[in-house]
């Protein structure tokens, strides 16, 4: 049996020291090929483990301890130093099915992450070439190569990259391509301990979405619904890699409802930069014309 | 840079047990932003006392919900050198041409001279700008690492070291006999091939992003952009020596450009408009105040250029309004985009209205419980 405490290999052991130790890697436990997250909202128990591991595998500097009165977040959103955020929904209507003691009153909690889009605004918009698809289909920024230049962070619709002022790049999740490489599962997936977060093959992981929204909608919860599941559910983006089971409208939860990579928009503006070239030529040609009549006036 | 003392305390781990080596190890981390708590501004907590924290979106108007009215996306970082770019590098760009069309059209010698010259130092000052806006200046030269169509940023970056290496040529090379004069001459007229890509493309910059104020004037941002450049380059020569003729032709540009930048301004607040919350950093704060200056300065420079004769205070004045109005023009889109991206409602309303996706992709978007479909 293969048990997997998540721990890195280091260069210096051997593979015996390795099994000696406690973890057996099996370095081709994920081929390439498209990998990601399905996030299932309804077991969510806002633990989150998933922040705490991510911050913890990935090194990442804390930010700052306030307190902001939204609930039980005051991680309050993704950003340069957070690649994993607990949402509390605080909703004044009751699930279906459920009873509550005094008022009407649920919960929704979600865990976010980086989509990883199957067309990703960032990456298109990257100039340097800095953002990059990996081998597991998860978009990865490079931090030797990024020079801040900050175009990737309007341009995801989602709102999950950024840069800080004192480090001067972006950075987002990783879907911890390190951990990938050494046949580990993310830090996130691996610490939930609901099994909210579900890792794997993009194809697998549609199934059991699938499968999950029909129990969900047999025991009479039928608001369920998957979000950014495929092209075909969100054709802006063309399908998330990390897709999610909400029960309410995406707005709740502080996911735009029809987000779209910019790039998608991007031929008439293009159009238009064609036509203002031609409009500066000829108010240049009339301007010319018109203010040396007769020619050559030397 | 932090030694990695510092990187361990400001991720609480202790060297005797961990090792630096995580992916996020190498981020920088100033002890002023992180720690414990006294040390930061932190925000007021959200009122929970008065208010619903949250609200059900199918209990309230879609597009009315938010999550604590936390922001859907994030604002952009980029400082005032970015709006400044806008300017100097329109004016570049829309001198270029003129300077091009002059050079053809012969007898211009002046005009053609000081074309370059703003082309030249244009692009050169927008460069330092550019620069001077990176999160890590020092790999500036990483710009020029791919070309990346989809990247008005990439094409730009490429259109400007481009675009500056002519205009120099050209403006060094100017009067020289020989092959360097023809070499210039040459590189003027690439230059006033680059110039018009130049001037409007910083508009796709703006509108190829998530933010509601400027994708949504994706049409019209360009050609604004374009117009605004025109008067900027003109203003520009406005406030220099030429002669009789050359003055005109000057003239003749600032007010085709006036024109037209008014014009594409009321088309980027029509086009904004369809969606009335994207819109309102158009009209309402310090952007609002900005946009009305911008157009008030282009309206005046105009009537200014229109007044008879050719005195040196008219075309100075004339000079100083469109300068004004058009960098104000530059200030105040930045600045609207800025304030839309912190609107979560601006983001729901405009996808809500059907200027999401919807607007490109054939198939709507499964926004709500029970898979229901966005109402285009």
């Amino acid at each position: 049996m293969t048990v997997d405490h998540g721990v890195p290999p280091t260069r210096t052991e051997t593979p015996e020291q390795r099994q000696g130790s406690f973890t057996v890697l099996e370095r081709d436990r994920f081929g390439p090929g498209p990998k990601g997250f399905f996030t299932d909202t309804t077991v969510c128990i806002g633990c989150k483990a998933c922040e705490a591991a991510c911050k913890q595998w990935n090194q990442l500097p804390d930010d700052g301890f306030v307190f902001t009165g939204m609930s039980y977040d005051n991680t309050v959103d993704l950003g340069a130093s957070t690649w994993r955020h607990v949402s509390f929904v605080e909703r004044p209507v009751p699930l279906p099915g459920q009873t509550t003691g005094g008022g009407d009153f649920s919960w929704l909690l979600m865990s976010d992450v980086c989509k990883h889009c199957v067309r990703a605004g960032c990456l298109e918009a990257c100039p340097t070439g800095a953002i990059v698809r990996t081998e597991f289909d998860s978009v990865f920024v490079q931090p030797d190569v990024c020079n801040g230049c900050g175009y990737c962070i309007p341009a995801c619709p989602f709102g999950v990259i950024d840069r800080r002022d004192d480090d001067g790049r972006a950075w987002k999740c990783t879907l911890c391509y390190d951990r990938l490489r050494d046949g580990m599962v993310p830090a996130c997936a691996q610490a939930c301990p609901t099994d909210s977060i579900v890792f794997g093959d993009i194809d697998e992981l549609r199934a059991i979405a699938e499968q999950r929204v029909r129990t969900l909608h047999d025991r009479g919860l039928t608001d369920a619904y998957l979000y950014g599941v495929d092209a075909a559910s969100q054709p802006g983006t063309d399908g998330l890699n990390a897709f999610f089971l909400l029960v309410d409208e995406p707005d709740v939860y502080n996911l735009p409802p029809d987000p779209v990579v910019p790039t998608k928009k991007v031929r008439e503006s293009w159009l238009a930069v064609a036509v203002g070239a031609a409009g500066i030529l000829a108010a240049a040609v009339g301007a010319v014309l018109a203010g040396t009549p007769g020619g050559n006036h030397r | 840079m932090p030694d990695d003392d510092d990187r361990a305390r400001a991720r609480h781990l202790d060297t005797e047990r961990a090792a630096l080596g995580g992916v996020g190890a190498e981020q920088i981390a100033e002890p002023a932003t992180h720690g414990h708590g006294d040390e930061l501004a932190a925000p007021a907590p959200y009122d929970v006392w008065s208010r619903v924290p949250s609200i059900d979106g199918s209990v309230a108007a879609l597009g009315e919900a938010t999550y604590y009215d936390r922001p859907v996306i994030k604002e952009p970082v980029w400082i005032w050198t970015v709006p400044a770019y806008f300017h100097t590098g329109g004016a570049a760009g829309a001198a270029a041409v003129l300077g091009a069309v002059a050079q053809l059209r012969g007898g211009l010698d002046g005009l053609v001279g000081r074309c370059r010259w703003i082309a030249t130092g244009g692009s050169a000052l927008g460069t330092v700008f550019l620069i001077a806006d990176l999160g890590r200046p020092v790999r500036f030269l990483n710009m020029l690492r791919v070309l990346r169509p989809t990247s008005p940023m990439s094409v730009g970056s490429w259109l400007l070291a481009a675009m500056s290496g002519a205009a120099t040529v050209s403006a060094v090379g100017r009067g020289r006999g020989g092959a360097a004069g023809a070499l210039a001459r040459f590189a003027g007229l690439g230059g006033g091939v680059l110039g018009g890509p130049l001037a409007g493309y910083t508009g796709v910059l703006l509108s190829n992003t998530a933010v509601p104020a400027w994708q949504g004037a994706r049409r019209a941002l360009p050609l604004l952009f374009a117009g605004s450049s025109v008067v900027a380059a003109a203003s520009l020569l406005e406030l220099l020596d030429l002669d009789d003729h050359e003055q005109a032709v000057v003239r003749g540009f600032h007010t085709a450009g006036a024109l037209w930048e008014l014009a594409a301004g009321a088309a980027v607040e029509r086009e904004v408009g369809r969606v009335e919350r994207a819109a309102r950093p158009y009209h309402e704060g310090a952007s609002g105040a900005l946009w009305t200056a911008a157009k008030a300065a282009t309206a005046a420079s105009l009537l200014v250029s229109l007044l008879p004769g050719g005195g040196r205070a008219r075309r100075a004045l004339s000079g100083l309004l469109g300068t004004l109005g058009s960098l104000a023009l530059r200030f105040a889109v930045f600045q609207a985009g800025r304030v839309s991206s912190r609107d979560p409602r601006a983001t729901f309303q405009q996808q809500r209205a059907g200027r999401g996706a919807a607007e490109v992709t054939a198939t709507p978007a499964v926004t709500g419980p029970g898979r229901r479909a966005l109402a285009g």
